[in-house]
């Protein structure tokens, strides 16, 4: 239980033990308050006031399965908000595994110099000069310290808009196979790494200084119905490994929610085209993988690779929310397209969600015709090249709704929606509405309340309640390092159970059920505070205009909670 | 009365021949529930199974109307 404190401004590192108030505490719930403890609220977010911390989750690093999240936290230059980003990929256990809680990157360095924190196998942290890879796109940077430091390295890394200081550049996480394919993609955060001048943490996998367990039998039991349950359960065992995330194109179209042409319309024509059930066919028809193991002990495969006509590996792993907001916001629908624009993002080092609903902003403005495929490419490619529009682009669909005077863009603090038009899934507005992240997916996820019929997605009532219980659900599991694949699926009260166990045998400590709520409370509440101290209040709680509006077709409702219920929703 | 069903998630594989841009026709009894047809394709529920008409998700005792296209899927809680 170690923190390394790396100052960017004296080039030093500190390592120290995990101070009492944070005892306890991974992955999201240690980076929100330990932010909100010691950020000062009002604080430029790029200046050296600012905070970011890594932290992988409780269970990241032992034996559990599905517990390689890393959560990255700060004041994020995208929202003003707290924040906290999390990805997959092989860093969380790589940190794990080394005994370390946190790395914590204060401090700025000077203007143009860039380092990356080296943290060996023992667990020694150094910062290494790394301006031979200044403006370097994040795939050939991973390559490049694959080389230097061998295969099993971890990598978070920033691209060239995470120097250019890009208010949606995102920090990219090296996957099992070494790529840099899962991206910490929302809230700036790569934006953040990049003023700090810090390009990458490379980690050493091979470290064997976890944390001890306090009752190894009991965690290896409950381990064992964990994986049962998990292989068991339809989604996690099922659709995952086969179709992904993507398997939600289909029945998020088929109820009339998935915001397309810039959330003019709630089903896309050519879904069908962009499904995960034609991408399934097109992969395997090409050679390639559709169920691939992206993220250090993952037992449900939802990553895929994605091949070009001629075999040849294009991007992993392509999901529901970038084919939704490179494909049916922008109207396109056409899967290469989509997975190009998907790499270049993941190249460029800025977040596939962000980019894509700036380039429909930018579309519905008159700029560019919807569906123009080459247009969107471009579009993409300039912000890797840091032109004028590229920048725009870059920092999010805001600037750009801002550059064209254009007031159709669907952000709430400055982040746009995901792939759930608040209109068509009640629930799923409140929390983009209230989210302390600004609008975000990952914070309160409704819609499967409404798959599994517990919800009316167009009736208002009960849409406070489940999206309140979601938040606070997802703050604790954020805390764990646990996937929401395999969150989803320990659902039951046995699997509860062995998960709470699980964290009991760990720590030695003795918590109930009732503490996993309290956790999740605990964490909103430190990031409404924050947020509050920054200068938020209720009125920031609110959609856009347009949402309380204009009609959504087919079923041409408007976003009907009312303001009063919005501020009911974390009223803790 | 008819009803022009299309599978998604994995449950296409359940169906040899199965060929997704045509569906299956199938031939149900007036009257008949979301239920009936769920156990016409041999798919519980507890498998996760959806079925939405027009555009809303149907629940397990709603009657289907003839000549209307369903589509069965299988829940999924976000991406």
């Amino acid at each position: 239980m170690k923190l390394i404190k790396v100052n960017m401004d004296s080039k030093t590192i500190a390592v120290e033990d995990v101070p009492q108030d944070y005892v306890g505490l991974g992955g999201r719930g240690l980076t929100s308050i330990m932010i909100n403890a010691e950020v000062p609220p009002k604080c430029d977010p790029l200046g050296p006031e600012n905070k970011l911390i890594f932290a992988p989750g409780l269970l990241s690093g032992t034996p559990m399965v599905n517990t390689s999240r890393i959560s990255i936290g700060a004041k994020s230059p995208l929202t003003g908000t707290i924040k906290e980003s999390n990805a997959g990929g092989t860093v969380a256990a790589a940190l794990g595994h080394l005994g370390i809680t946190a790395v914590v990157v204060e401090g700025k360095a000077a203007d143009g110099e860039l380092s990356l924190l080296r943290i060996d196998q023992a667990g020694e942290a150094s910062l290494v000069a790394a301006q031979e890879y200044k403006g370097m796109r994040t795939y050939a940077f991973v390559e490049k310290m694959l080389a230097a430091y061998g295969e099993k390295t971890s990598i978070l890394c920033i691209g060239p808009a995470g120097e250019y200081q890009l208010a949606a550049a995102s920090i990219q996480s090296s996957d099992i196979d070494g790529r840099p394919c899962r991206a910490a993609g929302r809230g700036g955060l790569g934006a953040v790494m990049g003023a700090k001048g810090l390009k990458a943490l490379v980690i050493d996998q091979g470290g064997q200084s976890a944390d001890a367990i306090a009752d190894p039998a009991t965690f290896k039991e409950a381990n064992k119905v964990i994986v049962k349950t998990i292989k068991a359960h339809p989604m996690a065992g099922q659709v995952m490994p086969a179709l992904g995330t993507a398997g939600l194109v289909a029945p998020v179209n088929s109820m009339g929610a998935f915001p397309s042409y810039n959330a003019t319309k709630g089903v896309f024509e050519g879904w069908e085209k962009i499904s995960g059930e034609a991408m399934a066919k097109l992969i395997q028809e090409r050679g390639g993988n559709t169920t691939h193991v992206g993220c250090a002990q993952c037992i449900v495969h939802c990553s895929n690779e994605y091949v070009d006509k001629n075999g040849k590996y294009v991007t992993s792993s392509l999901e529901y929310e970038t084919i939704w907001a490179t494909g049916g916001m922008t109207g396109i629908d056409d899967l290469d397209t989509i997975a190009q624009l998907d790499y270049l993002c993941d190249d460029i080092g800025v977040d596939t969600m962000s980019t894509g609903v700036g380039v429909a902003v930018a579309m519905d403005a008159g700029y560019r015709e919807f569906g123009d495929r080459a247009a969107a490419i471009e579009m993409v490619e300039e912000i890797g090249k840091g032109t004028e529009f590229g920048k725009i682009l870059g920092n999010g669909p805001a600037a750009v709704g801002k550059h064209f005077n254009h007031d159709r863009v669907a952000v709430v603090k400055g982040q746009s929606i995901a792939a759930y038009d608040p209109r068509a899934m009640l629930g799923n507005g409140v929390t983009f509405a209230t989210s302390p992240m600004g609008a975000d997916h990952t914070a309160g996820n409704v819609v499967g309340e409404y798959l599994e019929q517990k919800l009316d997605p167009l009736n208002a009532e009960g849409q406070v309640e489940a999206s309140r219980n979601l938040q606070v659900g997802t703050a604790a599991m954020d805390c764990t390092g646990l996937c929401f694949m395999a969150y989803v699926a320990l659902g039951t009260p046995e699997a509860g159970e062995a998960l709470l166990k699980a964290i009991n045998a760990k720590f030695g400590t003795q918590l109930g059920p009732e503490d996993v709520p309290a956790m999740g409370i605990r964490v909103l509440k430190a990031e409404r505070e924050f947020n509050k101290k920054a200068g938020f209040t209720n009125q920031d709680d609110r959609l856009p205009k347009f949402f309380y509006e204009e009609p959504l077709p087919p079923h041409n409702q408007v976003f009907t909670i009312s303001d009063e219920e919005l501020d009911r929703t974390l009223d803790f | 009365m008819r009803v022009r069903v299309q599978l998604y998630g994995t449950l296409s594989l359940r169906v040899p021949g199965y060929e997704h841009s045509r569906g299956m026709e199938i031939e149900l009894a007036e009257g008949a529930t979301i239920k009936d047809l769920l156990d016409h394709l041999k798919i519980s529920e507890s498998q996760g199974a959806v079925v939405t008409i027009g555009g809303r998700i149907r629940k397990a005792g709603d009657k289907i109307p003839d000549g209307v296209h369903a589509r069965v899927f299988q829940s999924v809680h976000g991406g």
